[in-house]
């Protein structure tokens, strides 16, 4: 009857995955991409086309799912304390990279979608829950959740299911139109309202197996085709007086709130790592398009602009992987952070890729006809489409702003430059972490190790001379990042904490917005800073510089510097050695597949 | 204000010409008279432009605005500067109404008339965007893209576009993704011959090189505010380049350079003529994301987590 003896029925071969000894996560990761081979190659079945085309058909590449079950692939979402083998954020975070280079959809629709639901039971589940689902996971089975609906919620995020408490258990009523994978998902996490009241405490979270439930009482709505995700199964779901066991309650009752905002900071930073990812096989895919073109006029406009997209994608990359990290560092506080990198990054990312749009696929000069860039300019097309989606759109915004915006009057007053430097490890990517651990993330810490980290840097580094032209181009950006966090403070701290009308307004949605662009800053200049003096490209001055006059801009600044002599050809420089060299345009500076010759 | 080209289906009746309708012969008619179409704007399923609305600086035109954007998405608002003169300049409220840096680029702009239509622009914008997140103009952050595009700062809800011509000004708003307007005077002309390698897709040379001179002069001007108000949308402006993407004979549809299909039905076109003497065309997106419509800002902090981590920050 629970969900445990369901799933132990028929574990006999589902843990093969999970047993398998494990490696680590960077090696796992070159192990996917491998397999997944060079996506522009035409010949390969898991690569560009196949993924078009099956996009046609409403599908996910069938054969690349089928390499990630054998792969193990869900066994990375369960903590390696449940046999599965998620141990570091920051590790999953390598992990998913390859197949969000390659598909949005199939990143989403196979993988993350299944640790979105389940990160409520790894926090708060009892033993016999985590097991159940862990089971489920490592098997190659999804979760789906079942969302509550919230504030300026759109077609993903509206309609809810409510529970009502009886002397067995509960039971569930009402539908959701538009659930990922909800006619294949086994285990169902629902956030269920149990409470009428309003507050934090109207909502439980409940794990259903559906294989356990009711026949009858849980019914599969019809596929609801969607503009983005067309591959993935969105499709509804109807309670119907639905009892579910005692034992289906996921934590406290009531709990759904502080729940979904303690696990909320996990999914938050590998939200923007999926889309570092896709982007960065766009910058490919344009640099190619631009080789192509002969490097002539049109390469020579182009130069600032992939430079550009690189340094953002090397600042994004740096914001969420630092998110990532303080998961384990600052688990008391990094959720301020970890909205922020869900606000922006796909934000920002998504306004390059339109830039983008202007190089990748033009139509190639004479005799480059079918060179791969009908199927680059159909695949960046698709990626916009799937973007909104997969980022929730303005809606996962509004869900970020809740957690930021709060937080801004009191940080102001206690944090904002006073508190202590958070120190190098957060900033180095290689560097051990202790475990992981989701029960201890909290809400609303009353510190902000972004701010903190700017501060400290930047006096650090009037002490301390930087390479001749790039230093005085630095010192200028770091005054007036300061200068901005200054302006902030001053706005913030006449707000009283806790005021909803002056909470709620234009005025603080800005503040956010720029306090947002303070914090990747921060992130890009603490990597760049643990790497000073080492070899590769994150200790360059090149890239920092030109990603903080980028974030500059986008604050409006006055009397930003401009870049020095000969810095658009450095990280040029770099973004071409990587693709010859086929590496990844991350912080991990890794091998990609890919099949065109350099 | 009248719509122009086949925007409502190719079965309308003869018409009476006018100036830009029937450039397309007999088979499309020019019933761009009013009231929306049956038909939502063309076979690919997008959904039609809704209609301009006047301000004239009266506050009807903010309610309507709220309907527009309820009803359609998205809003298209147009105004005579001239209409908000000269109650803008003397208001003691606008410097802090454009903040501090439209306020400076309004100080250095160098005679009364640029100054004004600045002004004006912005402070319609700012109505505009008020309207729909039920806030007040001056509380909004108006601020620029590095390439450019106007947005609202925090507030993500509703995407922005911004025109003007002479008397024109003209600002876009849209809920369900970007938007794109761009302007022209109607009786500008260009020389064909001169721009269509640059303006042009080959299919599009090929529809325009059969007609009229005076209606390929016409159509081309349509076609070119079609093409501005759609890389506005996308954020590029000129930079994208003009000949790798082009429209369907009534300016509805998005066509690669050979005349294919290039969109499913997300983006949404139609040039109107407004105030007597101008195009207006506007290019509307839709992510697919249908949400309850709700854009006000005062609403947009979910209420429980707020009170949740209002609650925390209490305790500690």
């Amino acid at each position: 009857m629970s969900m445990r003896t369901e799933a132990m029925a028929g574990a006999g071969a589902t843990a093969i995955a999970a047993a398998r000894p494990s490696t680590g996560a960077g090696a796992r990761a070159r192990t996917l991409e491998e397999r997944l081979g060079p996506p522009d190659d035409p010949g390969n079945p898991l690569g560009f086309a196949a993924v078009l085309a099956a996009e046609e058909r409403g599908e996910l590449v069938a054969a690349a799912e089928q390499l990630l079950h054998d792969e193990g692939f869900g066994a990375e979402m369960v903590p390696a304390a449940d046999g599965g083998r998620l141990e570091r954020a920051d590790g999953l975070a390598r992990v998913i990279r390859p197949v969000f280079r390659r598909d949005l959809g199939l990143g989403t629709g196979y993988g993350v979608t299944s640790l979105f639901a389940a990160t409520p039971v790894w926090t708060a589940g009892t033993a016999g829950q985590r097991a159940a689902l862990a089971d489920i996971l490592c098997g190659g089975g999804r979760a789906s959740v079942v969302h509550h609906s919230m504030a300026h919620g759109n077609a993903l995020w509206s309609g809810e299911v409510s529970a009502l408490t009886t002397s067995r258990g509960f039971r569930l009523g009402g539908r959701k139109e538009v659930v990922i994978n909800a006619a294949r998902a086994r285990a169902l996490v629902v956030y269920a309202r149990t409470d009428p009241a309003p507050g934090s405490r109207s909502h439980s979270v409940l794990l259903i197996d559906r294989e356990a439930a009711t026949p009858g009482r849980l019914r599969t709505l019809p596929r609801q085709p969607t503009t983005g995700l067309r591959g993935c199964a969105f499709g509804g779901l109807e309670f119907a007086d639905c009892p579910a066991p005692a034992g289906s309650l996921v934590g406290e009752a009531g709990g759904a709130v502080p729940l979904a905002l303690r696990t909320f900071q996990f999914h938050r930073p590998l939200c923007a790592v999926m889309v570092v990812a896709a982007a960065g096989t766009v910058l490919r895919t344009a640099v190619r398009a631009v080789a192509r073109d002969g490097g002539g006029r049109t390469g020579e406009r182009h130069r600032p602009l992939l430079a550009g997209v690189f340094a953002d994608l090397l600042a994004c990359d740096s914001l969420a992987t630092t998110v990532l990290r303080a998961l384990h560092l600052h688990p008391e506080s990094a959720d301020l952070a970890a909205a922020e990198a869900k606000y922006l990054v796909p934000d920002l990312l998504r306004e390059d890729l339109e830039e983008l749009a202007t190089v990748v696929g033009r139509p190639g000069r004479a005799g480059h006809a079918g060179d791969g860039g009908e199927v680059d300019r159909e695949m960046l097309a698709k990626l916009m489409r799937d973007l909104p989606t997969a980022s929730l759109g303005h809606a996962g915004t509004a869900a970020c702003q809740a957690a930021v915006i709060p937080r801004l009057p009191l940080l102001a007053r206690t944090s904002w430059l006073r508190a202590d430097d958070p120190g190098d490890a957060l900033f180095r990517p290689g560097l051990a972490l202790p475990p992981l651990a989701l029960d201890a993330l909290a809400v609303a810490g009353r510190s902000d190790f972004f701010a903190a980290a700017l501060a400290a840097t930047a006096g650090r580094l009037r002490a301390d001379g930087v390479e001749h032209g790039y230093g005085r181009t630095l010192g200028a950006l770091v005054t007036a990042l300061l200068g901005e966090l200054a302006a902030l403070r001053e706005r913030c701290v006449a707000v009283a904490p806790g005021d909803l009308g002056v909470l709620s307004s234009p005025e603080m949605c800005a503040l956010a917005d720029r306090h947002a662009l303070l914090s990747a800053a921060a992130a890009a200049l603490g990597v760049w800073e643990s790497h000073r003096g080492e070899p590769g490209f994150l200790g360059d001055p090149a890239w920092l510089v030109m990603a903080l006059l980028r974030i500059g801009r986008r604050l409006c600044l006055p009397d930003l510097p401009a870049l020095p002599d000969g810095c658009v050809d450095r990280v040029l420089a770099e973004v071409a050695d990587r693709y010859r060299g086929r590496r990844s345009y991350d912080l991990y500076d890794e091998p990609v597949q890919w099949a065109d010759a350099p | 204000m009248r719509r122009l080209g086949p925007a409502a289906g190719g079965d309308h009746g003869d018409g009476n010409g006018g100036e830009y309708g029937n450039a397309y012969g007999d088979d499309y008619g020019d019933d761009y008279g009013g009231d929306y179409g049956g038909d939502d704007g063309g076979d690919d399923g997008a959904r039609e432009v809704g209609e301009p609305i006047l301000a004239s600086g009266a506050d009807e035109a903010w309610s309507r605005v709220r309907q527009s954007v309820a009803w359609h998405g998205h809003a298209v608002v147009y105004a005579d500067w001239r209409d908000w003169l000269p109650r803008v300049l003397e208001d003691a409220d606008l410097r802090p109404m454009l903040g501090s840096r439209d306020w400076q680029r309004l100080r250095g702009l160098p005679d009364p008339e640029s100054r004004s239509r600045f002004a004006v622009s912005r402070l319609l914008m700012r109505c505009t965007a008020g309207a729909a997140l039920q806030a007040p103009p001056g509380s909004i952050d108006l601020a620029y893209k590095p390439g450019g595009r106007p947005y609202l700062r925090g507030c993500d809800q509703i995407d922005v576009s911004l025109s003007h011509t002479g008397e024109l000004i003209v600002v876009g708003l849209n809920r369900r993704g970007r938007i794109g307007v761009d302007t022209e005077v109607a009786s500008r002309r260009i020389r064909y011959a001169s721009v269509e390698r640059q303006l042009c897709t080959p299919d599009e040379r090929a529809l325009l090189g059969g007609l009229p001179e005076a209606e390929r002069e016409r159509e081309l001007l349509r076609v070119w505010t079609l093409k501005e108000a759609y890389t506005k949308a996308l954020g590029q402006g000129m930079r994208m380049g003009f000949n790798q993407f082009g429209f369907s004979r009534g300016g509805e549809s998005l066509l690669t350079p050979d005349g294919r299909p290039a969109s499913r039905g997300e983006w949404s076109f139609a040039t109107f003529e407004v105030l007597g003497t101008y195009l207006l065309s506007v290019a509307c997106h839709d992510v697919g994301l249908e949400g309850a419509g709700d854009l006000a800002v005062g609403t947009m902090l979910d209420a429980a987590f707020v009170h949740e981590i209002v609650g925390l920050l209490g305790e500690k």
